[in-house]
């Protein structure tokens, strides 16, 4: 009992990267209608902009920290204009394969930014230790990286809700025509959802290469993400966080319960078991739209 | 939209009999034999660097294939076509190694084993389509290559195993590069000859209206379950074949060979072949094993460039060269390779005339 409930609560702790990353999927896709595979590479340039930042360059914390949301949105800005825009209006095979190629095309980028080896931030940028409550050791970077996760999930859907721009998005998640008839300029948005989305997932990159050392096995994080977002409905952000926690307690569970019995990385294999089963029972996950189709 | 998407405007069949018909002209048939008498020939003029490449050539065609059926006809996007691969390499391994059965026994198995399974994660095809199912081929691709590396007893993990080329027949050694070469090619003949007439067969046809418009293909009496599955089953018995093919070359199977990015080079370079043709096939797997040697080729310079540790530089180049390339593709010729070979066709028998 003492273990579940360690590995749930540990499981929240590193759900709030998940969530995150699975946020920003849902952003590009709601808009755009393309599944951005490219997000978990973009995991690893964010961390290397940051490890080169405060390793390389001895930059302090927030500096780095605003040079990489910067380098995050040059290189959104960057996508959607040069390979995502040409492609609007293409059969849905089309921006499938260019997203697929995406993501290697910035591993390979990757792994000359890192020269091939896995770096680590020497001590984190964030406090190191653990809080004691209880019987739980909660370590201070899961807590930290959670509650940035969740301020930065917060600080986006205030600004769905609240400004002119967000708006904008929002009609354009309905529809593209209506947003277009209505005055929005649709192409404009898209790019808006990229930055958005690339700022989130290099923010989520960096906090991920803090935990686990910046090297090129960081996009495996974004890959088991891909079957928190289709658990939570591609259409849904609350499904997204939802979704996301699910996942990171999946896998603490897996790695208490289900890694003893089976041998190798079962931490990767068992979500995508996990995505297999939602798409044989539900595969619109949670809140996502049941497309109804007719000729 | 037929099924010769690239045939040249204004061609159309007037009656039951050319549409039947595989050679639209006699040339194409002179040809097309010169073709394979030149690729018979070929190994006695190439070394033997020029018959490794021509193997590997032939047996990704044989993949290729598969994926241009589930993909190219079908239109079910399968993001594991590799993993697909690798199970017919490890299926031709496993019997040799546990069983000692012969490799013209394993062949056969080799394409079936993979068949099923594929046939087992093409279920979610009933239910979904389009990005649905890339998301079930990818979630196939991480369960078979797990499953793989991890039951040590049977596959020997991650250390891969042995195989053994197909013992002599009727005299002909396969020991010797050459002569496997001939037998690689012959079985890729037949192979494009079986998918050359399956996509004019009754399942083909229905294949390319699950592909158009799966709503309607229902409405006008085609069983969508059975037309996806079998795509899918079809599809991952050519995978099978060719990773068995392949393998032998080597006389060795490593799980390394088919990682995620070689299930999305099927994918990209499928595209820079051309959807929806044979010949698209062809030419997308050619492509990709020829850009394959030449990375080998330009690691060296890499090596001038960024010193002496180029072994990440090389894999950096491939991953940035393909995925460019197969981008660039997308976005200039989306139709590929297969459609740019009619437009020069037509240009040159248009010739004064621009159109």
């Amino acid at each position: 009992m003492e273990e579940t409930i360690k590995s749930i609560v540990l499981g929240l702790c590193s759900g709030g990267i998940y969530a995150l990353l699975a946020v920003s999927y849902v952003v590009i896709y709601k808009s755009t209608r393309v599944f951005p595979f490219s997000q978990a590479a973009v995991l690893i340039i964010g961390a290397y902009i940051m490890w080169y930042c405060l390793i390389a360059w001895h930059l302090p914390i927030w500096l780095g920290f605003i040079i990489t949301c910067a380098g995050g949105a040059i290189l959104g800005m960057f996508i959607e204009r040069a390979f995502m825009r040409p492609l609007v209006g293409q059969p849905i095979l089309a921006p499938i394969v260019v997203t697929l190629c995406l993501m290697l095309f910035l591993r390979g980028i990757g792994i000359l930014m890192g020269k091939g080896d896995i770096q680590g931030f020497g001590e984190s940028f964030l406090p190191v230790g653990a809080w004691k409550v209880g019987f739980l050791h909660l370590p201070k970077i899961q807590v930290y990286g959670f509650i940035l996760c969740a301020v930065l999930i917060a600080a986006l859907m205030l600004f769905y809700e609240k400004t002119r721009t967000g708006l904008g998005m929002r009609v354009v998640h309905e529809d593209h025509v209506v947003a277009q008839n209505l005055g929005i300029n649709v192409k404009r948005i898209f790019q808006y959802s990229w930055i958005i989305s690339c700022i989130i997932a290099v923010v989520a990159g960096m906090l991920l290469g803090n935990i686990q050392g910046v090297g090129l096995a960081l996009d495996a994080n974004g890959l088991i993400t891909i079957a928190a977002v289709l658990f939570g409905g591609l259409e849904s952000f609350a499904g997204a966080i939802i979704a996301g926690l699910a996942i990171g307690i999946l896998q603490m569970l897996t790695i208490t319960y289900i890694a003893p019995l089976l041998p190798g990385e079962t931490t990767m294999m068992i979500p995508f078991v996990f995505l297999l089963l939602i798409l044989f029972i539900k595969p619109y996950g949670l809140f996502g739209l049941v497309r109804i189709e007719r000729l | 939209m037929s099924i010769n998407i690239n045939r040249p405007c204004g061609t159309f069949d007037r009656n039951y009999f050319q549409a039947k018909e595989i050679y639209r002209t006699p040339l194409r048939k002179i040809l097309l034999a010169l073709l394979i008498i030149g690729m018979y020939l070929l190994p006695f003029l190439a070394g033997d660097y020029g018959i490794s490449i021509l193997t590997l050539i032939c047996a990704f065609i044989i993949g290729m294939l598969g994926l241009q059926i589930i993909t190219g006809y079908c239109g079910q996007i399968s993001i594991g076509h590799a993993a697909f691969m690798g199970v017919g390499m490890y299926t031709v391994g496993i019997l040799q190694r546990h069983f000692g059965l012969n490799f013209w026994i394993c062949l056969p198995l080799a394409g079936l084993v993979p068949m099923f399974i594929g046939m087992m994660f093409g279920v979610p095809a009933l239910r979904m389509k389009g990005l649905y199912l890339a998301f079930a081929t990818l979630a196939a691709h991480f369960v078979i290559v797990y499953v793989i590396s991890n039951w040590r007893s049977v596959t020997n993990g991650t250390d891969g195993m042995w195989m053994k080329r197909p013992d002599a027949f009727f005299g002909i050694d396969f020991k010797s590069d050459r002569n496997y070469y001939l037998l690689v090619l012959t079985i890729t003949i037949i192979m494009t000859y079986l998918a050359t007439n399956l996509a004019r067969s009754k399942l083909g046809r229905s294949f390319v209206a699950v592909r158009d418009n799966d709503i309607a293909a229902e409405v006008m009496g085609i069983n969508i379950a059975y037309t996806k599955i079998m795509a899918f089953g079809i599809g991952c018995f050519f995978a099978g074949i060719s990773g068995a093919l392949g393998g032998a070359y080597y006389e060795y199977v490593n799980i390394e060979w088919f990682g995620l990015d070689d299930s999305i080079w099927y994918l990209g370079f499928l595209v820079v072949g051309g959807f929806g043709s044979i010949f698209g096939a062809i030419a997308g797997a050619t492509v990709w094993k020829i850009m394959d040697e030449f990375s080998t080729l330009v690691t060296p310079l890499a090596e001038i460039f960024l010193g002496g540790a180029a072994f990440y530089a090389s894999a950096a180049f491939s991953l940035v060269i393909y995925s460019l390339i197969i981008i660039v593709f997308l976005v200039l010729e989306p139709r590929g390779i297969a459609h740019r070979w009619e437009m020069v066709k037509r240009s040159y028998r248009l010739h004064p005339f621009p159109y």
